[in-house]
C-alpha cells in the first residue's frame, strides 16, 4: 500500500504536469481552431530557454530563469503563432495539420542543431529532500509541483470566472459563432488565449525538464501526452482536461510500477497517453459529417496538365528513372532508396489530396509492411507474394486504426494516426511480432537467370514495383472511388443524401494509402538488406508530410519531387548537421506552403470561393431566428 | 415501390436543446404531386426536410417513406429508398464540372447499393450514368454549359444543376429546398416546367420548399403553411391565399406581389 502511495504521489506530480499542458493545447485548440501540434516544441524551447539563462550563459538565479524562459516560451511565442495561427483561418483542415506539424519540425530541428540531439543534464531546480508522508518517503519537488500545478489551474479557472477576457474566453470555448454575434473582440481573445496557452506549455517543458533531460525530440512530444488530457476532456473541457492529464500521470506511474513483472509490456507507461486517446475516441459521440475541405486544400491529385504534356512527362520521366543506373554509378543505392520513398510519398500523397485525410503515422505503415515482408519471407514464401502479403496486412492494420477516428472530424483521425505511430514504436518494435531485439533479414528477389540482387538489378526491381504502385494509384483515383473521394472533397453532405456512405469511402482510402506505404516499406527492407525499427522513426511521418505539402500539385509529380528533395538532394551535400537542417528547412517550408495557401484564398481567386461567398451572403441575410438555428451543413449524420 | 408511395411526417418533433423547431408536424407528400411547404424564415422548413433526409433525428413522431418506418434510418438509406433532396445553401461538388456532378447524383446512387461497389464501377453501370446524364443535361438545357465547373457558374445556373443532379438520382420523392432564390424570371419559369414535366413523366413526388410564391401557386396543387414550427394552414393555393390565419402570419406582402 505504502509503495502504492509513493507511485500516486509520482505519478499525480507528473499528471498535474501533462494537465497544465493540455489545458495550454485546448485553451489554444478552441479559441483559434488551429490545433498545435507544435505545442510540446513550445514547451522545449520553454525549457532549453530555461537552461540557457541559469546554467549555460547568464547563470541567472533559478527563480528569474524561470520567469524569463516563461516570459519568452510563453507570451512571446504565443504571439508569434497568433499570428501564424491567424493566417490559417482559411486554409484547410489538413494544411492547419502540416502548418504547426512544420512548426514542429523547425522548431525541434533548430534546438538539435543549437544543442545537439543527446540528452542534456537538466539540474534540478526544486528541493529535492523528500519527507516522511503516512510512512512514506515523498520527495518535497513533487508535493511542489502538485501544489503549483494545482494552483495555477485554479488560477486560470478564477481567471475565466471573475475577468471579462476569461468570460469571452469561455464563451469562445463553449461556442465560437455566438461568441462572434456578441461583438466580444476575437482577435484579443486569441491573442490571450495563445500566451496563456504557450505560457502553460512553457511551465510544463520547464517542470518536466528535471525528469526527462533536456532532449528536443523527448520534450517535443509532450505535446502528446497533453493529447491524452485533452482527450478525456474532450478537446474542450478545461478542468476535465486537467483531470485528464491527472488521469494518464497516475496511471503511466501505475503502470511502471506493474509492468516491470511483464517485460514485454515495456513500452506500457510511455504509451499510455495514446492508449487513453484511442478509448477515448472510441466512446466520442460527436459524429459529425468529415469536413468539408474549406479554403485551398492540397493541389488536386490529377495535375491540370493537358494530354499531350502528360504523356511527355510520363515518357521524358520514365526514361531518366530507366538510364539513372547507367549515369550515378555508386550512387546507385541513393536512388533506389529515393524510389522507395517515392512509393510513400504517393501513398501518402493519394490519402491527403484525394480524400483529405492527414495520416501522421506512414512511417509507421511502411514499419508494418517491412515487418510483414520479412515475417513472410522467413517463412519460405515468394518473394511476390510475401511483398503482397505486406500490402494487404497493412491496408488492413490502417483500416482497423481509422475505423474509430473515421466518423469524427479529420483532426481526430491525425491525432490517432500521430499516436498510433508513436504507440507502433514503443509497444510493438521491438516486439517479435515486428523487429524484436534486433533485425530481420530480408533478401532480395531472385529470377532465373538474371542477378536482380546486385545494386543495379534491385534498382530495377524496386522501378518496376513503384509503377506498378503508380499504376494502382492513379488506377484507383480515376475509379469510382477516386470520383466519390474527389465530390466528398466538396460536400461531404450531398453525397450522404445520394446514398453513398462517405464513412466508408474515407475508410477504403486510408486501406489504399496503408497498402501502398507497406510497399514502400518492404521494398527498403530489400534495399537496407535487414529492417529495424529504427529505420521507421514516427518522426519520419511528419517529415514526410511537410515535403509533401512544398512538392507540387499531381499525386505522381509531387511523389517524384518529394522524392528527389528529401532522398536525392541530402545525398550530394557533405554536412554533419544536414539532416537537422532540412528538418528546419522542410517544416519552414511547409508552414509557408500552408499560409500562403491561405493566403490565396483570402483572394478572390478560385472557384469554390464562389460558392462560399454565396454561402456567406445567405447566412448574413437571415434573421436572427434562423441564424441562431444549426445551418444545415452543421447535421448530424446517424452511424 | 409502387407508384402511389411517398412521404408521410407524421406528428414530428425536433428540438435543438429548449428550443422547439418543429413541433407535431404532419404532412403527406404522395408521388405524382407537387407539394408547397412555406413560412417565414425560421418557420422550420429546412429543419423539416433535414429530419425527413436522415441528417438529424425527430425527438417524437414519426417519418414513413411508402410501407416503411425510417424514422431510426441513416441518411443513405433514405437516400437509396428513393427520397432526395436538394440544399437551400447549395451543395454542389464545386470542383467538378456540370456533366461530372450530375453523373455523380447517378454514380453515388449506384454505389451506395453495396460495400464493394464504392471502390470500382460495372461497365454498365458507368454507361448508365453517362447516358442519364446526358439526358438530364438536355432536358435542363445544360448541355452546352456541361464542360465548365461549377464552382465558376452563376448562382441560376448552379441551382439548375442542383436539381439536374437530383434528377439524376431518380428519387421517387424529392425535397426541393429553395431551388428558385438566386433565379431571374426566365430561369424560375423553366425551372417550373422542369419540375412539372418530372413529375408528369416519372410520376415522381416533389416537396417544394419556396419563398417565390408565383412558383409555387404555379405548380403545386397542395401547400403546407408552417410558422415558429408548427402547421397553420393547409390546402390549395386558393385556399391559402384566401386563409386570413396564413395571411396574419406570414403572406400579405409577398402575396401582393403573386
Amino acid at each position: 500500500m505504502t509503495v502504492l502511495l509513493t507511485f500516486l504521489i509520482v505519478g499525480l506530480a507528473t499528471g498535474s504536469v501533462y494537465g497544465l499542458a493540455g489545458m495550454g493545447l485546448v485553451l489554444t485548440y478552441k479559441t483559434s481552431g488551429v490545433f498545435n501540434f507544435a505545442h510540446g516544441a513550445v514547451g522545449a524551447v520553454g525549457a532549453y530557454a530555461f537552461w540557457e539563462f541559469r546554467e549555460n550563459t547568464m547563470h541567472l538565479p533559478w527563480p528569474l530563469a524561470a520567469l524569463a524562459a516563461i516570459v519568452v516560451a510563453g507570451p512571446i511565442l504565443g504571439l508569434i503563432i497568433e499570428r501564424v495561427a491567424g493566417g490559417l483561418g482559411a486554409v484547410s483542415s489538413s494544411m492547419k495539420i502540416v502548418a504547426t506539424v512544420g512548426m514542429l519540425l523547425a522548431i525541434q530541428g533548430g534546438l538539435t542543431i543549437r544543442y545537439g540531439g543527446a540528452a542534456r543534464y537538466f539540474q534540478a531546480f526544486l528541493p529535492t529532500n523528500s519527507i516522511r508522508l503516512a510512512g512514506v518517503n515523498v520527495g518535497t519537488d513533487q508535493l511542489v509541483i502538485i501544489a503549483f500545478a494545482a494552483l495555477t489551474a485554479a488560477g486560470l479557472a478564477a481567471f475565466f470566472r471573475a475577468s471579462r477576457l476569461g468570460a469571452e474566453m469561455r464563451a469562445v470555448v463553449d461556442n465560437e459563432e455566438l461568441m462572434n454575434l456578441a461583438g466580444a473582440n476575437p482577435v484579443r481573445v486569441r491573442r490571450a488565449a495563445w500566451m496563456i496557452g504557450c505560457t502553460f506549455a512553457a511551465l510544463s517543458g520547464i517542470l518536466l525538464a528535471p525528469q526527462l533531460g533536456l532532449q528536443p525530440a523527448l520534450l517535443t512530444l509532450l505535446v502528446v501526452q497533453a493529447f491524452g488530457g485533452a482527450a478525456i476532456g474532450r478537446f474542450t473541457s478545461l478542468p476535465l482536461t486537467y483531470v485528464g492529464g491527472v488521469v494518464v500521470g497516475v496511471a503511466a506511474a501505475f503502470a511502471t510500477r506493474y509492468v516491470p513483472q511483464f517485460p514485454k509490456l515495456a513500452g506500457v507507461p510511455a504509451s499510455l497517453p495514446f492508449i487513453v486517446l484511442f478509448v477515448a475516441l472510441l466512446f466520442f459521440r460527436e459524429s459529425k459529417v468529415p469536413d468539408r475541405i474549406r479554403g485551398v486544400r492540397f493541389s488536386s491529385a490529377l495535375g491540370a496538365t493537358s494530354a499531350p504534356v502528360r504523356v511527355g512527362g510520363i515518357v521524358v520521366a520514365s526514361a531518366a528513372l530507366l538510364l539513372v543506373p547507367t549515369f550515378v554509378g555508386t550512387r546507385l543505392p541513393v536512388y533506389t532508396n529515393a524510389l522507395v520513398y517515392g512509393v510513400l510519398f504517393m501513398s501518402l500523397g493519394f490519402l491527403v489530396r484525394t480524400s483529405g485525410q492527414t495520416s501522421l503515422c506512414h512511417a509507421g505503415f511502411a514499419a508494418v509492411g517491412a515487418a510483414t515482408f520479412g515475417h513472410a519471407l522467413d517463412a519460405g514464401l515468394p518473394w511476390p507474394v510475401a511483398l503482397v502479403a505486406a500490402a494487404v496486412v497493412t491496408g488492413v492494420v490502417g483500416t482497423v486504426l481509422a475505423l474509430p477516428a473515421i466518423r469524427l472530424s479529420g483532426l481526430y483521425l491525425a491525432l490517432a494516426t500521430f499516436g498510433f505511430g508513436v504507440l507502433l514504436q514503443k509497444l510493438a518494435y521491438t516486439t517479435f511480432v515486428m523487429f524484436g531485439r534486433d533485425t530481420i533479414n530480408v533478401h532480395r528477389p531472385e529470377l532465373a537467370s538474371i542477378s536482380l540482387s546486385s545494386d543495379r538489378g534491385y534498382y530495377y526491381v524496386v522501378l518496376f514495383v513503384a509503377a506498378l504502385s503508380a499504376v494502382v494509384v492513379v488506377g484507383v483515383q480515376r475509379s469510382r472511388l477516386g470520383r466519390l473521394l474527389r465530390a466528398m472533397a466538396d460536400s461531404p453532405v450531398a453525397l450522404v443524401t445520394f446514398g453513398t456512405s462517405v464513412q466508408l469511402i474515407r475508410i477504403l482510402a486510408f486501406s489504399v494509402s496503408a497498402a501502398v506505404a507497406g510497399i514502400a516499406g518492404a521494398l527498403l527492407g530489400g534495399l537496407v538488406g535487414s529492417v529495424n525499427g529504427s529505420t521507421f522513426d514516427p518522426f519520419v511521418s511528419l517529415l514526410i508530410l511537410a515535403v509533401l505539402a512544398i512538392a507540387g500539385p499531381g499525386t505522381i509529380r509531387s511523389a517524384l519531387a518529394g522524392a528527389i528533395g528529401y532522398a536525392v538532394v541530402p545525398a550530394y551535400i557533405n554536412n554533419p548537421h544536414l539532416s537537422d537542417w532540412l528538418t528546419v528547412v522542410f517544416g519552414a517550408s511547409a508552414l509557408v506552403v500552408a499560409l500562403a495557401s491561405g493566403f490565396t484564398a483570402g483572394g478572390r481567386f478560385g472557384p469554390r470561393l464562389a460558392g462560399a461567398a454565396e454561402r456567406a451572403r445567405a447566412r448574413a441575410t437571415r434573421s436572427p431566428v434562423a441564424a441562431r438555428r444549426p445551418q444545415p451543413t452543421d447535421v448530424q449524420v446517424p452511424a | 415501390m409502387n407508384a402511389a408511395a411517398g412521404l408521410d411526417v407524421d406528428g414530428v418533433t425536433v428540438r435543438f436543446g429548449g428550443l422547439v423547431a418543429v413541433s407535431g408536424l404532419t404532412l403527406h407528400a404522395p408521388g405524382g404531386r407537387l407539394t408547397g411547404l412555406i413560412g417565414p424564415n425560421g418557420a422550420g422548413k429546412t429543419t423539416t426536410f433535414n429530419a425527413c433526409s436522415g441528417l438529424i433525428r425527430p425527438a417524437e413522431g414519426t417519418i414513413r417513406f411508402g410501407d416503411v418506418d425510417v424514422t431510426a434510418a441513416g441518411a443513405p438509406q433514405r437516400a437509396r429508398m428513393g427520397l432526395g433532396r436538394t440544399f437551400q445553401l447549395m451543395e454542389l461538388f464545386d470542383s467538378l464540372t456540370v456533366r461530372e456532378n450530375v453523373e455523380m447524383g447517378c454514380e453515388a446512387m449506384q454505389a451506395g447499393r453495396g460495400a464493394l461497389r464504392h471502390l470500382v464501377s460495372p461497365r454498365r453501370e458507368r454507361a448508365e450514368a453517362r447516358g442519364r446524364a446526358g439526358e438530364i443535361l438536355e432536358q435542363c438545357g445544360l448541355t452546352d454549359i456541361a464542360g465548365s465547373v461549377v464552382g465558376a457558374l452563376p448562382t441560376g445556373t448552379r441551382r439548375l444543376v442542383e436539381l439536374g443532379r437530383a434528377l439524376a438520382g431518380e428519387f421517387q420523392v424529392l425535397l426541393l429546398d429553395e431551388p428558385s432564390s438566386g433565379l431571374d424570371a426566365a430561369e424560375t419559369k423553366r425551372f417550373g416546367e422542369i419540375l412539372r414535366d418530372e413529375v408528369a413523366s416519372r410520376g415522381t413526388g416533389i416537396l417544394l420548399v419556396e419563398h417565390d410564391m408565383s412558383l409555387v401557386a404555379d405548380v403545386c396543387q397542395y401547400v403546407y403553411v408552417l410558422d415558429f414550427g408548427e402547421l397553420i394552414f393547409e390546402g390549395t393555393m386558393a385556399e391559402v391565399v384566401a386563409s386570413p390565419v396564413v395571411r396574419d402570419a406570414y403572406l400579405g406582402s409577398e402575396l401582393a406581389e403573386a
